[in-house]
């Protein structure tokens, strides 16, 4: 009796524990920040890109009423306008790059999107200090201040359960000694075998190992962190990062296919018929994508009947200029070695990443090691997200621009998508296709509703992504 | 009023037969379900092991890792094809004289899908279940892969160089013959011609799949012209066709469907406007089913009925008769109303027949004059030669053949002589005498493997090409996908064999270049809009057609025309007579090795993968109706005509008139490929007189019942949603239980429920105020219900809707093998089908009604309904389907644990249970294996075929179960293109695959919560005369029908 009751409690304080601390504002603020802000706003919030570096904006602005840091936020050139000294000063300072208007935002939405860039902002060792510290303040909520949470709480109630079942003990030997009994005495290892004890262990090792079983079953088939070999050692982080090479400038049927598309050869060849010379691994990696398609980096011209050269001439081609290249980096005049060395493992390298298994040419495309593999029974379209939902890439594939090797950032689960599809608002005011759902329009304007997400125009159905 | 409106599906149906009475209780047929193969007992012992196995290969697939993918990219990204985005061609179908113009989908390089050209002016974006069924044939493992030299049936491959070596050695020493279907292009035409100015003694020899001579000659004589005309269908309002198919395989179906629907569809007959349609026959056909009267006469009475009409006609019209053979009493005093509603409608009028004989074709001229309609209804400035045959000029090859004055004979276009001639043992015993036979082909049929050479060709959709549909449209064929083995096209090899200087050998598509210049210099003088050669090509090769109004040309009838009375068919006196005829889904053959077609069930039999010989219904006017002979459907008689015998399976057809049996070409093949061995070849049997085919046969024996066929493959039966029942106690129809039947395990039935309404033109407003009291009482009784309303919900954004005009739908199955195409849905073979397992969407219903010996028919495509209020939704124990709110039935096939509970409570029994791994999608290769009866490969097992797949679909696995999503793919994909445009959405952006196909725009489909969308309007325009199906039970349906208006002379045989 005691014991089931026991369970029930804690059952309860845990979903109510859970209730309490969910839905913090620096989630919301990030989701929103990811959303309308990172792609002029560095997201390390310390370094310029398009617009200002974020960190510290409330200081920055704490001379003035807050209204006018909102005003600023949502319609930047009318407070310009209006002649505010610290605009003013922005806009010559930044001018003629303008800010992005964002009048559908809530103070609320802006105050979370401060919360979060504070932050980011804070460095990192500080902010796991200051979270552990705000935990029971309940103000900045990460998973790991809940588990501290938790474990306390486990702990007390573990305590008072003890203290209970001692009580309880007590009062059952009083009784007992009333009605001239013995009172019971148990040892420990007697409490220990009990058959409530066995049943209460059973139990919970059930629920421990079918939770765990129905976990790690639902993980298979899933690669989050896949992070495979690829037959070129391209580094995002060097394009997209350092450089800045718009995501879609490679990958561009994304914003108006299903796919993504890996770009081809030729794509490269935009700027790699003038970058002869990678960074980091010199003619290592680019001359892979020579090979491909068949360009001669020594005179700068494609080759004519590439398709049908073999592979002694396509060998000779790459080495001398492999070869080429090592001597001018080195000032040499004339071959040694290393410079031999370095040719055949270069040479080696292209053979392995290009030579096609099927039939053992070294021309034609490169296979790339496919990352993400969605389920074939479900659809994703990307021109939906990217192109009509405006959903950052990053959201989906994580910090791509700093990864020299890409790996899966997200599970890709359907657990991920149905929750990013309840917390994403529709692009619902600047879509003249959503004119339509006019109910939810007249609900906007009346303030009957604060917003319209994937999940209201029936984005959690299961149709809309299985078919 | 009785619901049921007195339709029937066959006669298991009227008598209420109790084992189709039980059957049709179930949504799935209990019959042989445990028949898969012989082996199915498991016993305690099989099910731990398969536990056990169970256990080990989860354990075992748990700790593999997960395979890697590669993902790769072009080299050079081609500016057309962005990976996962559809790309439309427009080129053209062609098969002979079949000739639609097309837009090819493609994915990735790859042709999908199939759909119709709306900028030609003729089909105006209709297609046929033959054109819909193209893309499959470019898929067939059975195409022959290399050039070959053949020998004793065995193909041995040739290098190109050689075969051409070989080929043009022969061809030097002249008596060449070059047989084929006539060739519907020009620039092929232009290829042949240099051919045979080249070799001396090089010929062209012509003839049809299904011939045309009569017709041809008649036109010949008459107008001076070997041509057909254009029937303008579109402006006939009285219609009179003797035996001609014309909306289901006569010259040009899909152009005379389009123009015919215009008269017939439910805005036209709700004004009292419609034009009316008599057929005369003794087979119904698809036609005949959609005529407002059918005249029953015997096959041989058809030139009677011709002269019976031509001497009415000019008694009304001041002409004088030509007397004529006695023609049967009832149709003669039909006759006289016919050719007074003609006579009535004098310009408007057109007169068609199908007889294969000059004499009748040349009365069916005069009576066209007599009524005014030529050069009106009648269009010689629009004519067509796509159609030139002549079995004489064959027969004269055979003669040839047989003399030794033929050294060389090359086959092109089909043309399968020694199975689709009714003299074909005759022409391969002179076809043997042949030096050098070279076959221009693509599968090894029963020809080619009797030839020396195949000169393996392009598949339609790999070849360059032009096609003129008639005079005024020329459309051009274009390859949608580089060529999958290594074939040439017949007009480059043609060419090639000339050693034309036309030909730009070092060309990569030496033919396109031809091809191009020919277009150039014949078509370009067409059109004044483009004065640029590039110009002008662009254009073309991106319309697909080129129209233009040709000069008009007027034609009489010559003086030297007499019409001969005595030579047309003379009516025989024989018990039974047989008609021969081609179906709309096989042909003559010539397509009866595509799996789709031979699974779509023939319109009116419903029978799949075969021919059957259509056996009469007779009624004795009280209670019994029997088949003839007391035959019954799969039953196996015995057929002689003229000392051949063949063993045929029986099917009851209603319509068929008595003393008559019927039975299709196409079938019975012996090579060539998924075909074989299906039905019988009954070209042996059709009759040559006076060197032209005839189509029907007098002296014909027919057996009593000799044995039955295990399996019948017919679907008439299957997925029956109404169904009549005698109560014990009551002793007459009604509403069945388990109790007034007095059997145990009857689930209730929709007995006298509304599936089908129908009436006559003039009585359209009691109709209207039946459907009115039908609308108010089925919406009382929906109003009956405990649960809250919640339309609401669907009022937010938008909700789709489908409208069906039943009177545009003519059956012809188009959107049936559409649907398939669209939708990945599985071939499943003759075994499955007849144990209902078939698997389509979408099917076409056919219901019967009125006089039981000559009964009228409508079709009804029934796909799911997508309730609002739906009964599958609430049985299904895992939440597998369930609603969205745009109105959609969803399926989740990964959810679905194939309980099979929804497909039990559907009323309108469209969900299909996926009983085997018919696609191979099976996780567990070893699940294929016991799958199917022989030692057959599931369908869609080969990676060939699987290319025809749409890559946006899911390809089920067993045991799930699958139903129409209303092409979920399209709403999604027409939703995104608005969203990225950022508009409303509109009617062009969704189109469902059956939307598109139909020929006659039966079908609308939008969003119902836009009033001005196409679906809104066509559903409140006449409001009353729309309904939906099984209205009253409250599932609220979101397809409305509307009801099957008819224009018959209801006077006509009084």
């Amino acid at each position: 009796m005691t014991l089931r009751r026991l369970c029930s409690i804690l059952f309860i304080a845990f979903l109510f524990l859970q209730g309490v601390y969910a839905a913090p504002t620096v989630e919301e603020g990030k989701t929103l920040f990811m959303a309308n802000c990172a792609s002029c706003h560095n997201k390390n919030m310390k370094d310029k890109l398009t617009g200002p570096a974020l960190a510290g904006t409330e200081e920055r602005w704490a001379s003035y009423p807050r209204e006018d840091l909102y005003k600023w936020i949502r319609n930047s050139q009318a407070l310009i306008a209006t002649g505010h000294p610290r605009a003013v000063a922005l806009w010559n300072e930044w001018k003629p790059t303008l800010m992005n208007n964002f009048t559908n935002l809530t103070d609320e939405q802006i105050e979370s999107m401060l919360l979060y860039i504070n932050d980011a902002a804070a460095p990192k060792a500080v902010a796991d200090g200051a979270q552990a510290g705000a935990a029971g303040a309940g103000t900045s909520g990460k998973s790991n201040s809940n588990t501290w949470l938790f474990g306390a709480l486990a702990l007390m109630l573990a305590f008072l359960a003890a203290a209970l079942m001692y009580i309880v003990n007590n009062l059952d030997n009083i009784n007992r000694m009333r009605e001239g009994l013995a009172p019971r005495e148990r040892t420990l290892a007697q409490m220990l075998t009990s058959k409530s004890a066995i049943a209460l262990l059973v139990f919970a090792a059930t629920m421990i190992l079918g939770y765990k079983t129905i976990d790690n079953a639902s993980r298979l088939g899933r690669s989050q962190d896949y992070e495979p070999d690829q037959p070129i050692a391209f580094s995002h982080k060097i394009h997209a990062g350092v450089n800045k090479i718009d995501c879609q400038y490679c990958h561009d049927s994304a914003r108006r296919s299903k796919h993504s598309s890996i770009p081809g050869a030729n794509t490269c060849m935009n700027c790699h018929s003038a970058i002869k010379i990678g960074t980091q691994s010199g003619t290592a990696e680019i001359t892979k994508i020579f090979a491909s398609i068949g360009y001669d980096p020594i005179t700068g011209a494609y080759l004519e009947d590439y398709e049908q050269w073999d592979e002694s001439k396509i060998e000779a081609l790459y080495k001398k200029w492999i070869g080429q290249e090592y001597m001018s980096a080195k000032s040499l005049t004339s071959m040694d070695d290393a410079g031999r060395i370095t040719v055949q493992n270069q040479w080696d390298g292209i053979v392995k990443a290009l030579k096609n298994d099927s039939n053992g040419k070294i021309q034609g495309p490169i296979e790339w090691v496919r990352i993400h593999n969605l389920a074939d029974h479900a659809y994703f379209n990307h021109a939906q997200h990217v192109a009509v939902g405006q959903i950052e890439c990053q959201k989906c594939h994580g910090p791509v621009e700093e990864m020299d090797v890409v790996y899966q950032h997200s599970t890709l689960g359907m657990g991920w998508c149905i929750n990013c599809h309840r917390e994403t608002e529709v692009k619902f005011a600047s879509n003249d296709y959503y004119k339509q759902y006019e109910q939810y329009h007249t609900e906007l304007k009346s303030g009957t509703r604060s917003k319209v997400t994937v999940e209201d125009i029936g984005g959690l159905e299961c149709q809309k992504c299985h078919y | 009023m009785q619901q049921d409106n007195g339709i029937w599906v066959g006669t298991a149906d009227l008598t209420r037969e109790e084992s189709f009475v039980r059957n049709a209780a179930q949504e799935f047929s209990l019959e042989n379900i445990d028949q898969t193969d012989g082996n199915w007992q498991t016993n305690r012992r099989d099910f731990l092991k398969m536990l056990g196995f169970g256990l080990g290969a989860a354990t075992v697939a748990a700790s593999c890792e997960i395979p890697m993918r590669r993902a790769v990219p072009y080299v050079t990204a081609p500016d057309a094809i962005v990976p996962g985005v559809a790309n439309y061609y427009a080129s053209t179908f062609i098969n002979g004289g079949d000739v639609c113009p097309i837009l090819v989908k493609t994915r990735e390089g790859r042709p999908i899908k199939i759909e119709g050209n709306a900028l030609s002016s003729l089909t105006k974006g209709g297609t046929s279940a033959r054109a819909q069924a193209l893309v499959l044939s470019l898929y067939d493992t059975k195409r022959v892969k290399n050039p070959a030299r053949v020998s004793d049936e065995e193909l041995s491959d040739l290098s190109w160089a050689d075969l051409d070596k070989e080929v043009k050695a022969a061809l030097s020493k002249g008596g060449v013959r070059i047989l084929m279907h006539t060739s519907a292009s020009p620039s092929a035409r232009a290829a042949l011609a240099e051919l045979t100015s080249k070799y001396p003694d090089t010929r062209v020899v012509v003839y049809d799949p299904v011939s045309y001579s009569g017709l041809l000659d008649a036109n010949e004589a008459a107008f001076g012209l070997r041509a057909v005309p254009s029937y303008r269908f579109d402006l006939a309002e009285v219609i009179v066709s003797f035996g001609a198919d014309f909306l289901g395989t006569w010259i040009n179906p899909v152009e005379h469907a389009a123009a015919y629907a215009e008269h017939r569809r439910m805005r036209k007959a709700a004004k009292g406007k419609m034009s009316r349609h008599y057929q005369v026959e003794s087979h119904m056909s698809l036609t005949g089913s959609n005529a407002d009267n059918r005249i029953l006469v015997k096959p041989s009475e058809q030139g009677a009925a011709i002269c019976a009409l031509y001497n009415e006609v000019a008694a009304l019209t001041g002409g004088s008769g030509i007397g004529g053979p006695k023609l049967n009493d009832k149709a003669a005093t039909a006759m006289k109303k016919v050719a007074r509603d003609l006579a009535a409608a004098k310009g408007r009028s057109l007169v068609v027949s199908s007889s294969n004989n000059r004499e009748e074709q040349l009365i069916v001229n005069k009576i066209n004059d007599m009524l005014g309609n030529l050069n009106t209804t009648v269009d010689f400035s629009r004519s067509s030669t796509n159609y030139q045959g002549s079995e004489k000029d064959v027969l004269r090859m055979v003669d040839d053949m047989n003399n030794g004055a033929v050294n060389t004979v090359i086959l092109w276009n089909n043309a399968n002589p020694l199975y689709d001639l009714p003299f074909a043992e005759k022409f391969a015993e002179a076809f043997r005498k042949v030096g050098v036979r070279i076959a221009c082909a693509s599968v090894p049929d029963e020809t080619v493997l009797q030839c020396t050479h195949v000169a393996p060709v392009h598949h339609n959709l790999e070849s360059w090409g032009d096609a003129q549909v008639r005079e005024g449209e020329l459309s051009l064929v274009q390859p949608t996908i580089a060529p999958l083995f290594n074939t040439r096209q017949a007009e480059h090899s043609f060419l090639e064999w000339t050693d034309s200087p036309n030909l730009d050998r070092n060309d990569p598509q030496p033919y396109y270049l031809y091809l191009r210049r020919q277009w150039l210099s014949t078509a370009k003088p067409n059109q004044n809009k483009f004065s640029g050669d590039d110009a002008f090509w662009e254009m073309s090769l991106h319309d697909g057609v080129l129209s233009w109004t040709p000069s008009a040309r007027t034609v009489s009838i010559s003086g030297a025309v007499a019409l001969n009375a005595s030579a047309v068919s003379q009516p025989s006196a024989s018990e039974i007579e047989i008609s021969f005829y081609e179906t709309v889904h096989i042909g003559a053959g010539q397509y009866a090795h595509n799996p789709w077609l031979q699974e779509m069930p023939d319109p009116l039999l419903r029978t799949v993968w075969g021919n059957y010989l259509s056996v009469p219904v007779e009624w004795d006017g009280v209670n019994n109706i029997n088949g003839w002979r007391d035959l019954n459907d799969g039953d196996i008689v015995e057929v002689e005509i003229e000392g051949r015998k063949a063993r045929c399976t029986v099917v009851r057809t209603y319509g068929q008139m008595l003393g008559t049996v019927a039975i299709a070409l196409g079938q019975g093949r012996t090579a060539g490929g998924c075909g074989e061995g299906h039905g019988v070849n009954v070209n042996p049997w059709l009759p040559v007189q006076n060197g032209i085919i005839q189509y029907h046969a007098s002296n014909v024996q027919v057996s009593k019942k000799v044995d039955a066929e295990k399996l019948v493959a017919c679907v008439q039966y299957h997925h029956t949603m109404g169904v009549r029942a005698e109560g014990v106690e009551e002793g007459k129809v009604i509403n069945a239980d388990e109790k007034s039947l007095g059997w145990k395990g009857f689930q209730g039935s929709l007995t006298d429920r509304s599936i089908i309404f129908h009436a006559n033109q003039s009585e359209i407003k009691t109709l209207q105020a039946d459907m009115e009291k039908f609308h108010d009482h089925a919406a009382h009784l929906n109003e009956q219900t405990l649960y809250p309303d919640r339309s609401d919900w669907y009022k937010n954004g938008p909700k789709w809707g489908m409208h069906i005009d039943l009177n545009a739908c003519i059956g012809c199955g188009a959107c049936q093998v559409a649907c398939v195409s669209e939708n990945n849905v599985p071939v499943v073979g003759k075994n499955e089908v007849a144990r209902h397992h078939e698997m389509t969407w979408l099917r076409i219903d056919r219901y019967f009604y009125g006089d039981l010996e000559n009964p009228r028919v409508v079709y009804q495509p029934m796909m799911c309904q997508h309730c609002d209020n739906a009964p599958c939704e609430n049985v299904c124990p895992v939440n597998a389907t369930n609603h969205s709110n745009e109105g959609l039935n969803q399926m989740a096939y990964n959810r679905c644990i194939g309980t099979r509970y929804c497909a039990n409570n559907c009323p309108y029994k469209v969900r299909r249970f996926n009983w085997l791994d018919y696609t191979t999608a099976d996780t567990w290769p070893g699940n294929e294996e016991r799958v199917f009866h022989v030692d057959d490969k599931p369908f869609y097992a080969d990676n060939l075929v699987r290319m025809v797949l749409n890559p946006d679909v899911t390809v089920r696995s067993r045991g799930v179960i699958e139903k129409c999503s209303l092409c979920v793919q399209r709403i999604q994909e027409g939703k995104l293109v608005a969203k990225r445009e950022s508009r409303p959405i509109e009617d062009s952006d969704v189109r469902t695959a059956c939307q598109t196909a139909c020929p006659t725009g039966a079908i609308t489909f939008g969003n119902v919560n836009n009033p001005d969308s196409a679906v809104s309007k066509a559903i409140n325009a006449d409001k009353a005369l729309n309904y939906k199906v099984l209205e009253e039970i409250n599932v609220r349906p979101i397809v409305d029908y509307t009801a099957k208006i008819r224009n018959s002379n209801e006077t006509l045989f009084s």
